[in-house]
Order: C-alpha cells, then sequence, then structure tokens
C-alpha cells in the first residue's frame, strides 16, 4: 500500500525533477542577468543618482565690504541681525510658542495665519520664518524667554547699515535685493539672493564690495533633513573701499545746507583732486530703504517734488551765471582781445540789434577793468568783450576749465550739462548761433549748464595754475601729478587777483563774506531761473521783493583757499537761494574756516 | 540517535547560518551599526529555529507521514482564524497570536501544503497519477489556502502558493497537457484576482510598469531600491557605508528590501555570492529529493526546495525591477519570524527526509 517503487514513476519522477532544476538555475541566470545590468552596466548612471539623492549644496554669502572715510571712519558696514523660526517637531502647541513670542515682538495677524497654514504643509522639522532681521535688544528679550518658547529657532545675519544715515547716502548709495535684469549680472552668479549696491560707491563698486560666495556640502537625508557638513568652502569677505570724503566736513556741510530747501556744495583738493566733501540736499537715508517694510518711506521719498534721490552735487544742472565770467575773461586775454588796462563803461545796459542787454545793477558801474567786472560781477564788461571773442573761443576754455565733462569717477547717472557753441547749436536745434547769445552765455545764463562737481573742478583749475586738476573719490596712495596747462598762466594769474578781490576788497560782490581766519579768493554767481520782465525791472526794488520760492534765483559762489598756494576749492550752489553774495558766499567761508580748523 | 546526529546534512545546515549570518549583518547594517532591534532578534530567533529543525530531523519520519493532513488543517484553521478575526475584529491582518507568538499562518501553510501533497503522491499509485479524479485533491489542497490568502488580501504569498503548487505537481508527474491547462486556467483567472486587489496593490503593480513616471508616489520605492543597487557597483559601497540605507531612502530596508541594502554595501559579489548561496541550498535539497527512496521524501525535498526558490526570486525580481512589489521577504535574510521558522523548520524536515532516504516503506519505519 505504501510501496512506491515503481521504476517507471522514478524515472519520470527524475526527468521531471532535472527539468525543474534547469527551470530554476536559468531563473537565477536571469536574475544575475538583470543584477548584472543594474550593478556593473548601470553602475555610474546610479551612482550619480545616489549622490544627487544625498547631497545638496548650499551657497555661503560673503560678507560685503566695508566704505570708509579719508579718515577711517566707516561709513557703510554690516551688522549682525537675527532671523527667529520656529520647528514645528520642536514644540507641542505651535500656537504657543507663538503667543508667547507675540509678547515679546508683534507678530501680526495675518503673518501669524500664513505660519499656522505653513506648519501643517512643511515637514515638521522644517523651519519657518517667524520674524527677520530682529535686533539685539530684541534677541536678548526672546533669548531670557526661550524656556517658554518652544520650537523657535534663531539664526544670524548680516544686515547692510549705515553708520550715519543721509549723511552720505548719495555718494554711497544703498543695497537691495537685486531685480530681474541684474540677476544676469556676472558677479552675482549663484547668489540670487545677494543684496548688491543699487547707486553710488555701492552699485559701481559691487564686483569689489561683494567678495567670493562659498559653498557648503551637506548631505541630507530622504525627508530632506540635513545628516552632517561633507565639505565647507567658505566664502570671502568682500573688499572694503576707503573714499576721500571727509566726514566732518560733509556733516558740517550738510548742517550749513539745513536751512535751504536744496542745494550742494563741493569741496575738492587741488593738489590731488580728492573730494573732500560732495553734499547735497534734500538727501534719504539708506537705512530705512534696507529696513522692511519700507513701502511708506519709498513713497514719500517718490512723491516728495524736490526729489531726494537726486544727488545735485552731480546730476543738479544749473546756469553758473557769474562763476562763468572768469572763462570769458580767460578767453579775452588769452585770445589778445583785453589785457589789464582794457576798460569798458557800464552805464547798466548795452543794446545789440533790437533787444537791450542789462548789467545787473541798474544804473551801471561805470568805467570797469577786468579786474573790476570780476570783483563787482559787472555784466555789461562781458557782454561787451565776448561779442569780440565770440562763442567757439569761450567753449573751447571751458572745456579746458573741465566745464561740459563728464569725469571718470565711479558715480552713476553724472549730468554732463553744455557749454554751448555754434556746432552745438546746429546739431541740436538746427538753427544758427545768434550774436546775442553770446551775451547771454558770457555772463552764465542762457545754454550753459553746469553741475556743482564741475564747478569746483573748474575752480581747482584756476586755483592751481591751470593744472588740469581730475576729480577722485577713491582714496589712492600714490602721488598724483597733474599736467599744467601753460597756454593760461598769465590769464589766471590776473583772474585769481581779482577773484581775491571779489572776496577781499570794498565793493567786492563777496566783502561782506570775508575770512579773517581763512582769508579766501572766489566768485559769486546769481543764476536766474527766469526772465525778468521790464515791469519788474523798472520797479526799483524787484530784486528785494519777496518772491515766490520757486522763481527766485538760484545762489552760486566757486572760490578758494588759502590765496596764497591754494589747497581747497569749493562751489556752493543753492536752489533759489536769492542771491550768491547774500546766501552761497557764507556757506563757503564757512566751509573753508571749519576746513582751515581742522588742519591745525 | 548518534549515528543520525552524525549523518546529518551539515552542508545544508552551514548554508541556512551562513545566509541567516549574511542577513545579520544586513539588518546590524540597516540600523545604522547597532543590533538593536534586528539583528540580536534575528540571531535568537536563528538559534531557537535550528534547534527545533534539528528536532523535526531527529524525529521518525512515520510520525511526519502520518501527521501530514492533520498539520494542513491546522494551519488551515489558523489561517481561516485569521480570516475571521479580519472579518468580526479589527480589520484585515495576517498575524495571528499563538501561545504569544505573533505568527504569519500563510507562511506556514505552504510548509503543510508541501506535507499534505507530498503524502497524497506517496500514498499514490503512478498509474492512478493519469486520472483526473486524482486531480482534485491536490487542486483543493492548493485552492482553499490560496483563496484565503487572496481575500487576506495577500498578493504575493498567494502567487507564491500558486506557484509553488504549479512546481510541486510538475514534480509529481502528472500529464503535461493538464499541466498546461492547469496554467490557461491561471492566467485567465487573473481579471477576476485583479477585481479583489486593494487600490495600494493595484498602485503597486502600475508602479512597476512605470517606475520613473511617478518618482516620489507610487515608484519611489523601486527607484530608490534600484538607486541603492545600482550605485553599490562591484564592490559596493562598504560595510555600514551604504549612504540610501542610512538616509532613508530605502524602504522597508530591514524587510522585504534588505537584499538592496547588501547589493549597495557589497556590490555586485556580494548580490552574486547570496544568489549563489542559496543556488547552492536549494540543489542541495534537490540533492536529496533524488537520493530518496520514496516518494514522500522526494515530494518533500523538491517542494521546499521550490518554495524557497519562489522566495528568492520573486523578492530579488520585485527589488531589481523585474517584477511588481508584491511583499515578499528574502528568506532567512529579511527580518521577520515566520517567514524564518517556515525556511528553517521546512529545511528541518528536509533533513529527517535525507536521514530517512533509504527506506521504502515509511509506515515500517
Amino acid at each position: 500500500m505504501f510501496y512506491s517503487e515503481d521504476k517507471k514513476q522514478y524515472s519520470v519522477l527524475n526527468r521531471r525533477t532535472f527539468l525543474l532544476y534547469l527551470l530554476k538555475v536559468s531563473f537565477f541566470s536571469i536574475v544575475g542577468w538583470r543584477l548584472y545590468n543594474i550593478q556593473i552596466k548601470d553602475s555610474q548612471k546610479y551612482k550619480t543618482l545616489s549622490k544627487n539623492n544625498q547631497i545638496d549644496v548650499e551657497i555661503i554669502y560673503p560678507l560685503r565690504g566695508k566704505i570708509y572715510d579719508t579718515n577711517n571712519k566707516v561709513l557703510a558696514s554690516n551688522i549682525k541681525v537675527f532671523d527667529v523660526y520656529i520647528i514645528p517637531e520642536n514644540t507641542k502647541n505651535i500656537n504657543k510658542s507663538l503667543n508667547e513670542l507675540n509678547q515679546i515682538i508683534k507678530i501680526n495677524f495675518s503673518d501669524r495665519r500664513k505660519i499656522l497654514e505653513l506648519s501643517k504643509k512643511v515637514k515638521k522639522f522644517q523651519k519657518i520664518k517667524v520674524l527677520e532681521n530682529i535686533n539685539w535688544s530684541q534677541l536678548e528679550k526672546i533669548e531670557s524667554n526661550k524656556l517658554n518658547i518652544e520650537g523657535i529657532f534663531i539664526t544670524q545675519d548680516y544686515m547692510r547699515t549705515y553708520q550715519f544715515d543721509n549723511t552720505v547716502s548719495h555718494l554711497i548709495g544703498y543695497t537691495n535685493k537685486p531685480n530681474r535684469e541684474e540677476v544676469e549680472l556676472p558677479f552675482i552668479s549663484n547668489m540670487p539672493n545677494l543684496e548688491i549696491g543699487k547707486d553710488g560707491i555701492e552699485k559701481s563698486f559691487n564686483p569689489n564690495l561683494i567678495g567670493k560666495s562659498g559653498q557648503r556640502e551637506i548631505e541630507v537625508n530622504s525627508y530632506g533633513r540635513v545628516i552632517r557638513e561633507i565639505s565647507r568652502q567658505d566664502s570671502q569677505k568682500g573688499n572694503d573701499i576707503q573714499i576721500t570724503i571727509d566726514l566732518r566736513i560733509q556733516q558740517y556741510a550738510l548742517n550749513l545746507l539745513k536751512e535751504h530747501k536744496a542745494g550742494s556744495v563741493v569741496l575738492m583738493d587741488i593738489n590731488n583732486g580728492n573730494i573732500l566733501c560732495m553734499a547735497s540736499t534734500p538727501s534719504y537715508n539708506p537705512n530705512k530703504i534696507i529696513q522692511k517694510p519700507n513701502k511708506e518711506y519709498w513713497d514719500s521719498i517718490l512723491e516728495n517734488e524736490l526729489s531726494p534721490l537726486t544727488y545735485r552735487s552731480i546730476q543738479g544742472l544749473y546756469a553758473p551765471g557769474s562763476t562763468f565770467k572768469m572763462i570769458v575773461a580767460i578767453a579775452g586775454i588769452i585770445h589778445g582781445i583785453i589785457d589789464t588796462n582794457t576798460k569798458h563803461f557800464c552805464n547798466g545796459k548795452i543794446g545789440l540789434g533790437d533787444r537791450l542787454y542789462h548789467c545787473w545793477k541798474n544804473n551801471g558801474h561805470g568805467s570797469m577793468n577786468v579786474s573790476d567786472a570780476i570783483k563787482e560781477s559787472c555784466d555789461v564788461f562781458f557782454y561787451e568783450i565776448s561779442k569780440k571773442i565770440g562763442i567757439d573761443k569761450i567753449s573751447k576754455v571751458a572745456e579746458d576749465f573741465g566745464l561740459g565733462k563728464i569725469y571718470d569717477i565711479p558715480l552713476p547717472n553724472q549730468k554732463k550739462g553744455i557749454v554751448p557753441s555754434q556746432d552745438w547749436k546746429k546739431k541740436k536745434y538746427d538753427e544758427s548761433w545768434y550774436p546775442g547769445e553770446t551775451l547771454i552765455s558770457a555772463i552764465g545764463q542762457g545754454f550753459v549748464l553746469t553741475n556743482p562737481l564741475q564747478l569746483a573742478v573748474m575752480t581747482s583749475i584756476i586755483a592751481s595754475n591751470g593744472k588740469n586738476v581730475k576729480p577722485n573719490i577713491i582714496k589712492q596712495n600714490n602721488e598724483i601729478e597733474f599736467e599744467k596747462l601753460e597756454k593760461y598762466q598769465n590769464a589766471i594769474q590776473i583772474i585769481k587777483r581779482s577773484m581775491f578781490k571779489v572776496v577781499n576788497e570794498t565793493k567786492g560782490t563777496a566783502y561782506n563774506s570775508r575770512s579773517v581766519s581763512a582769508p579766501f579768493a572766489g566768485k559769486t554767481g546769481t543764476s536766474q531761473v527766469r526772465r525778468i520782465t521790464v515791469a519788474e525791472r523798472e520797479s526799483e526794488d524787484f530784486r528785494k521783493k519777496e518772491v515766490e520760492w520757486k522763481k527766485r534765483d538760484h545762489a552760486l559762489f566757486v572760490g578758494y583757499m588759502p590765496v596764497e598756494n591754494p589747497r581747497y576749492a569749493v562751489s556752493v550752489v543753492i536752489e533759489h537761494g536769492g542771491s550768491g553774495a547774500s546766501t552761497a558766499a557764507p556757506i563757503a567761508k564757512e566751509i573753508f574756516q571749519f576746513t582751515k580748523n581742522l588742519e591745525i | 540517535m548518534l549515528n543520525k546526529i552524525r549523518n546529518l546534512n551539515y552542508l545544508l545546515i552551514f548554508l541556512v547560518i551562513l545566509i541567516s549570518f549574511i542577513g545579520a549583518a544586513g539588518l546590524y547594517s540597516a540600523a545604522g551599526g547597532s543590533y538593536n532591534p534586528w539583528a540580536s532578534r534575528h540571531l535568537i530567533r536563528l538559534a531557537l529555529f535550528i534547534i527545533l529543525a534539528f528536532i523535526l530531523a531527529l524525529i521518525n519520519i512515520k510520525f511526519i507521514y502520518q501527521f501530514a493532513y492533520v498539520f494542513f488543517i491546522l494551519s488551515l484553521l489558523l489561517l481561516l482564524s485569521v480570516e475571521l478575526i479580519g472579518v468580526f475584529g479589527k480589520g484585515a491582518t495576517r498575524w495571528i497570536n499563538v501561545f504569544g507568538f505573533s505568527i504569519q499562518p500563510s507562511e506556514l501553510i505552504k510548509i503543510t501544503i508541501i506535507l499534505a501533497l507530498a503524502r497524497f503522491y506517496h500514498d499514490l499509485k503512478f498509474d492512478e497519477i493519469k486520472r483526473i479524479k486524482n486531480l482534485f485533491f491536490p487542486i483543493l489542497i492548493l485552492f482553499l489556502p490560496f483563496a484565503l490568502v487572496v481575500m487576506q488580501p495577500d498578493l504575493g504569498t498567494a502567487l507564491s502558493i500558486a506557484m509553488l503548487g504549479i512546481l510541486i505537481l510538475f514534480a509529481s508527474g502528472i500529464r503535461i497537457w493538464k499541466f498546461v491547462l492547469g496554467i490557461f486556467v491561471l492566467i485567465f483567472s487573473i481579471p477576476i484576482l485583479l477585481n479583489y486587489l486593494q487600490p495600494y496593490q493595484k498602485d503597486r503593480i502600475f508602479s512597476f510598469l512605470n517606475p520613473e513616471a511617478d518618482a516620489l508616489g507610487r515608484g519611489y520605492q523601486l527607484i530608490q531600491s534600484k538607486i541603492a543597487l545600482g550605485s553599490g557597483g562591484l564592490t559596493g559601497k562598504g560595510f555600514l557605508e551604504g549612504s540610501q540605507s542610512y538616509l532613508q531612502y530605502l524602504p522597508e530596508k530591514q524587510t522585504d528590501f534588505i537584499f538592496t541594502l547588501i547589493g549597495e554595501e557589497f556590490g555586485f559579489i556580494g548580490t552574486m555570492f547570496i544568489i549563489l548561496l542559496f543556488l547552492l541550498l536549494i540543489s542541495v535539497c534537490f540533492y536529496i529529493s533524488i537520493k530518496s527512496n520514496h516518494i514522500f521524501g522526494r515530494i518533500l525535498s523538491i517542494g521546499v526546495g521550490s518554495n524557497l526558490f519562489i522566495y528568492v526570486i520573486m523578492n530579488i525580481s520585485m527589488v531589481s525591477g523585474l517584477m511588481p512589489v508584491v511583499g515578499i521577504p528574502l528568506p532567512l535574510v529579511s527580518y521577520g519570524g515566520s517567514a524564518m521558522l517556515a525556511i528553517i523548520i521546512s529545511l528541518g524536515l528536509v533533513l529527517n527526509a535525507e536521514l530517512n532516504g533509504n527506506l521504502k516503506k515509511i509506515h515500517n519505519a
């Protein structure tokens, strides 16, 4: 019954067993072949995938370089700020933690709702930003209550800060997140969240200030949790930059400008072209732009019709008024049209064609030589000589003295201004030049437009006896030697004597601003912003009348100090300041005295 | 008795222990270089089950033969009770508590199926195998557990029961045409089977067909396990250096996917070594089968070998993307008591069959 010894059955069984064994071996071969394909043939592909699985690259942002003034005073640096995060897995009750935090720093309702919503979506170990850029004192409060606030996590970050608020804001600019086009800039490379300079030195020196990014390779697990750091290449701090501005003078100048709505003070070192002060008002506070939310502040800036973002020293264009007379006089002297003895009689006006050209002094200056004409700022003298010189010769001299040019300094958006000539007018308006326009140009009105920096450069060239002074804003260690414009030597001596008289002799237009402690020379300028009507001119006291601010004349002064071997050149422009003598010259005096005191 | 111990097949025992130790090493690595929680318990189980296997190897084969159907019915009842707990209790489950041990009856039933079929064909005269009516009983033995496991639902185990049945029936010498017909029936029953599938099981099948389509969803498991295998290369990343594993990209790395961990850490050389060990173990079973003088021993050994084969092929095919992920462990390597118990005691039975291979009549033994 239980026998199983049939031979036939065994041979069948043996055959079947053998077939089954073959089947199994072949299945094993298939599996083996499959493993060969995965582990040997495609291994490289899977190795790459495994690496990608595993390694995340984190960019380490570099610290932005600092900006110093000429005396190593920090103008722009980075302060530590702190961001507060909450990690859902570390708190039993996220609501309670937020409540506790709210006691210290207000978290507004909509932010709070966003945080709570996010906490439900993200993985529970991922940190959610609650507060950004909190300062030390807030951090201290949070730290001291840390035990009560479960699940918070604080990271350190840096924020750009400007130590002197609006004092050097135009010059230095400010930083912000790059816009869509700026993200493509080469120096940003792999740092889309990098704050970059948007204006001034911050913008021009972005590549230097930014430094080099570092990176951190971190191993992450399948949930994105960071397991360990694999490699770290630290970032390189950006280069520091030292500018030529002397903060003390800059602050002093801004203080003087305070009582005026808008204006500019530029002070240069004639010897090396260093700009020691280039103050413009109104200005803005870059710290308020950087700190979010900034919308209110931005709006207030954009709505201000005085346009605080405009850097008047290089972007404001003004008719130079009488400060242009030195150029005309020099042109007259070098072309032999006048010498120190040439005189013209001023009776208050001259006629050309069917028009009358008035002197600012209604009843005239009487007989004037070039020295007196500059000292008393007689318009008629310059009308007379400009007729003989012609506009083209005047404009050539103006260009030699630095007008109508954009300087090679790292400040964006300089305005070039206008030095008019016959060619210029032909090109610009397709009209020929009228002789009357030469007269108007000779007193720095009409087409002539300059910015305050150009006026300071012009004055520097005069003061340095014709050295081709070039302005400079980045501090350099090497000595700079400017070439001398030989052909103007004689003329400049005459002009400098005249400019001395303007300030230091009775009847000089700036005599009231003369300084005993810091004697200086200069030239006033008052530039009309509108045509004066005949009726107004006939009313005796039209200049003294209270006119609407916008219609008042611009007040200008250019000057240099000391009188012998001058070192400093200044330009002062006060928009709608009234007159150069009354408004601009006193500011120049204060600047010179302050600067001289610093030297001691 | 001493004679029996001396004649035990120590190659088989050595292979079991070696493979289990490789499993323990993998579990040690899966725990991030720690014996806890898996490797230590894996080794304790190995020790206990080996003792159990020795006992089974040394007891009288007559006893095993006589109780073959009883064992089958007992395990079928266990399976049924799991099913009933699933229906009346706290939802679907595959486990049941027996004397404080949590076991999976679906793993044990495969062994009792082998025993029942071995006894059935042992009792059957060779001429009678041809008769259609003698197909009824084996098919019933296969169909009852198959249906119960499908209802659990445990697709992988159901499939392995079906395959095991086919292999044993083939080995026992039934006519090829019946066999072919059976396979056809099975293929046509697939659509019906699909209806029983839970959504997650369907997901697994579809993700198998195109894993890259949904790399973070359904295909994630498969892609990650292929990355683990592939990134191991020829020699592997080194013991405890499997980044896929310790960074938790590998799903179920201590159970069904342990093979990929070994593949990542020991490379192609490691995976081939394991495969060859299994092939050797299966070959030993086949050798014992051929050597055996009685049908009971023959079918038993071939059945146990085939069972092992099914586990290994399904698991490796699964983790290497040759077939859908159906939840089959790698025997002796994966963490899990029931499968290990089933495999080791079944090999204990094979040892017994070898010791009694010379017998012609079991009832006289």
